[in-house]
Order: structure tokens, then C-alpha cells, then sequence
């Protein structure tokens, strides 16, 4: 018992020498930073190998390319500050997460309109664009760097709702990939968005809750 | 004497702050508090509860990030502390099987202390269940009246009139029963 006094002693003693200031926002600046660095490795991929939507001044004249990012980047936003909530041991509340259903909404709402005002033989044409079979798959896949850059930001952090946390900084990766990614991809509709991109943002965060339990333990 | 929540946030915000005497003030304060937390789940593995203990100042030390100042700091604290217990338990269920105690009790050849324990709470079991939970956690647990008060939500002089009620109803129950 006594042997056993002096080891914790000891260990306070030693963990006493090494207290560096931890300034107010540290948290949210580290997991900015693997964010930002996953982001930066997602784009230099949709630049270098996807390549840069060729018309992407005009497009930025245009209303569907304006809408893809709000959708992208309102998810994006939404699910940013779960993570935050997320990395900490003790959570605040998550229902907050239900505005994420916002967005979902409003493009739904837009996509009932342009379904309205087109013939429905075109139905399909417009669902499926000329990139349905890829888009879930490349969001996906340009999801991932961010995501490794948010379990870099985890190694510091203390969650304890592995999973969840797991399936948000999925989410989170899922939207800002997309939001990426719009940068390529031309496709206009908002069905189109509302389904293929959303896929690809959901199976991110499915992902990530998989592996969430196993990758976030500390 | 316990720290408390308020002398215990001050430190960490000071040693959040840089002030490295705060935050070994901190964590000697917290020793007491998470070996009785672990005590208390962790009855019969003394060596676990301080290994238990110390992982959990390392985790505290090395999580001070994710410590919201405006937020209570013995909250933030236990969860960790649940978080290494759950870790723990998981991690040693995967290595090593766990009986229950009283399987441990018989094959370790404690009988007796299993049966001293099932009289403990059949004579519990007679009185209210706040009355039987102020003597359990004070008289068999060992904590003190303002821990005790403290887990159960009650004030001080709550739980010192329910043990001392208690004790005199078994007593009077053990006089009866013995005559």
C-alpha cells in the first residue's frame, strides 16, 4: 500500500512539471486545424485527378451551384459543431442536430418544385444526371482525408459517445467533401443533390460510426 | 476534508491557465475523490482501483483541452472517471473472466464473509430504503455522512437522523429476535 502511495505521488509530481497554458478555444482550433488539413488533401485531389469544373465562373452566376453549397456547407456547419459538443466527455445536448433537417427540407422543396415544372419523362434524366453511379462514391472517398484529419484532432480529445462521435466527424467529413467536390461536378438538379450526395455524405457517416468505437478510444 | 467543486474549478482554470502549482494541488485533491468513486464499484480489487486512479489523473492531465471553464468542473471529471471504469472493465472482461463476488467469496473459501454479507442486507432489507441506503453507504461502504448525503441528494442532517433511526430499529430487531 504504502509502495503504492509514492507511485501516485510520484506520478502527480511528475504530470506537475509539464502544465503548458491551454488558452480558451484550443479545442475547436486543433480540430480546425485537421479539418482544414484534410481539406486542403480533398481538394488538391478534386483539382488535380477530378479536375476543375471548366465553366465553374459561369456556374457561379448560376442558382443551382449556389444551392448545392448551401446545402453542402449548412450540413457542413450543423455538423461541425455536434463534433464540438462531441469532443468533449460530458456533452451538451445534441438535439440541436435536428436544424440539420433544414436544409434536407428546403432542397426537397426545391426539388418538388423543379420536378413540377418538368415533364415527367425527364423525371429520370434529372434524378439520375450523367453522374449518379460516381457521385456517392467519389463524396465518399474525398470524405476521407478529412475524416483521418478529425481523428488526428481526437488524439486530444476525451469523447465518450465513441460512436456518436464517430458518425458525426463522418457527417462532417461527408458535407465539407461535398462541398468540395461541388467545385467538379456539374450536375444541376436539386433531386440530384438530394439524393447522390446525400448518400455519400450518409455512408461517410456511417463509416465513421463503424469505426468510431475502435478508432476514438483514449 | 473534501474539495470542493468551487475549489476544485478554480484550480484547474488556473492551471489552465499555466499556474503548474494549481494543477498539482488539483490532482492531489482528486486522488481522494476517484479512489472513493472506484472504491465503491470496485469493492475487493484495491490493486485496480489505483491503477484505476492513475489513469484517470493521467487522462485528466492529458484531456485538460476538452474542460469547458464555464461549464462544472466535477462533471467533467466523472465523466472521465466512467469513461476509464467502462475502459477498464471492457478491457479486462476481454482477458481475464470476472465471477461475481460471491462466486469469488466461495471459491476463495470466504463463505463467511458471504454469509455476513447476505445478513447485512437481509436486516437492511427490513428497513426503509433511504434508512437502508444511509447505513449502507456510512456503515458498510464506509463514506462519510457528507458523501453520503451527497450521492443520495439528501442534506447532512438527512442521512445522519435516517442511520441513526436505522440503527436503532435493527437494534431493536436483533434484541427481539435474540429473546
Amino acid at each position: 500500500m504504502k509502495n503504492r502511495d509514492i507511485n501516485t505521488e510520484d506520478l502527480i509530481r511528475s504530470l506537475s512539471r509539464d502544465v503548458p497554458r491551454v488558452p480558451r478555444g484550443a479545442l475547436g482550433r486543433r480540430l480546425a486545424l485537421g479539418m482544414v488539413a484534410g481539406a486542403l488533401v480533398t481538394a488538391l485531389l478534386v483539382a488535380g485527378v477530378l479536375g476543375i469544373r471548366p465553366d465553374l465562373h459561369s456556374a457561379m452566376h448560376g442558382f443551382s451551384f449556389w444551392m448545392k453549397w448551401t446545402y453542402t456547407a449548412s450540413l457542413g456547419i450543423g455538423s461541425v459543431m455536434a463534433v464540438l459538443r462531441l469532443a468533449r466527455p460530458n456533452p451538451q445536448s445534441l438535439r440541436a442536430l435536428w436544424w440539420l433537417s433544414v436544409p434536407v427540407l428546403l432542397l426537397a422543396g426545391i426539388g418538388i418544385g423543379e420536378l413540377a415544372s418538368t415533364p415527367s419523362r425527364a423525371w429520370l434524366a434529372m434524378w439520375l444526371g450523367a453522374s449518379w453511379k460516381v457521385c456517392p462514391w467519389l463524396v465518399l472517398t474525398l470524405a476521407m482525408p478529412i475524416f483521418i484529419g478529425l481523428l488526428w484532432s481526437f488524439r486530444r480529445m476525451a469523447p465518450t459517445r465513441l460512436r456518436e462521435a464517430g458518425a458525426v466527424a463522418g457527417l462532417a467529413a461527408g458535407a465539407w467533401a461535398a462541398t468540395i467536390y461541388c467545385l467538379h461536378c456539374p450536375e444541376v438538379s436539386a433531386i440530384f443533390v438530394l439524393t447522390w450526395y446525400s448518400l455519400g455524405i450518409l455512408l461517410a457517416a456511417g463509416i465513421g460510426a463503424l469505426l468510431g468505437p475502435k478508432l476514438m478510444r483514449w | 476534508m473534501q474539495a470542493s467543486e468551487a475549489q476544485l474549478k478554480a484550480w484547474m482554470i488556473a492551471g489552465l491557465g499555466g499556474d503548474a502549482t494549481a494543477h498539482e494541488l488539483l490532482l492531489r485533491a482528486l486522488v481522494p475523490l476517484l479512489t472513493a468513486f472506484y472504491r465503491r464499484r470496485m469493492r475487493d480489487a484495491d490493486s485496480d482501483v489505483e491503477d484505476l486512479v492513475q489513469e484517470t489523473l493521467i487522462s485528466v492531465h492529458g484531456k485538460r483541452a476538452t474542460y469547458d471553464r464555464d461549464r462544472p468542473f466535477t462533471a467533467w471529471l466523472y465523466a472521465i472517471a466512467r469513461y476509464r471504469l467502462i475502459d477498464h472493465v471492457r478491457r479486462r472482461r476481454l482477458s481475464v473472466p470476472i465471477e461475481d463476488v460471491e462466486t469469488i467469496l466461495m471459491t476463495e473459501g470466504f463463505e463467511e464473509a458471504l454469509a455476513a454479507r447476505m445478513d447485512v442486507e437481509a436486516l437492511l432489507s427490513t428497513l426503509s430504503p433511504k434508512q437502508a441506503r444511509a447505513i449502507r453507504d456510512t456503515q458498510v461502504e464506509g463514506l462519510s455522512i457528507a458523501e453520503a448525503a451527497q450521492q443520495a441528494g439528501l442534506g447532512e442532517s438527512d442521512v445522519k437522523v435516517s442511520v441513526h433511526r436505522g440503527l436503532k430499529a435493527l437494534a431493536a430487531r436483533l434484541r427481539g429476535e435474540s429473546h
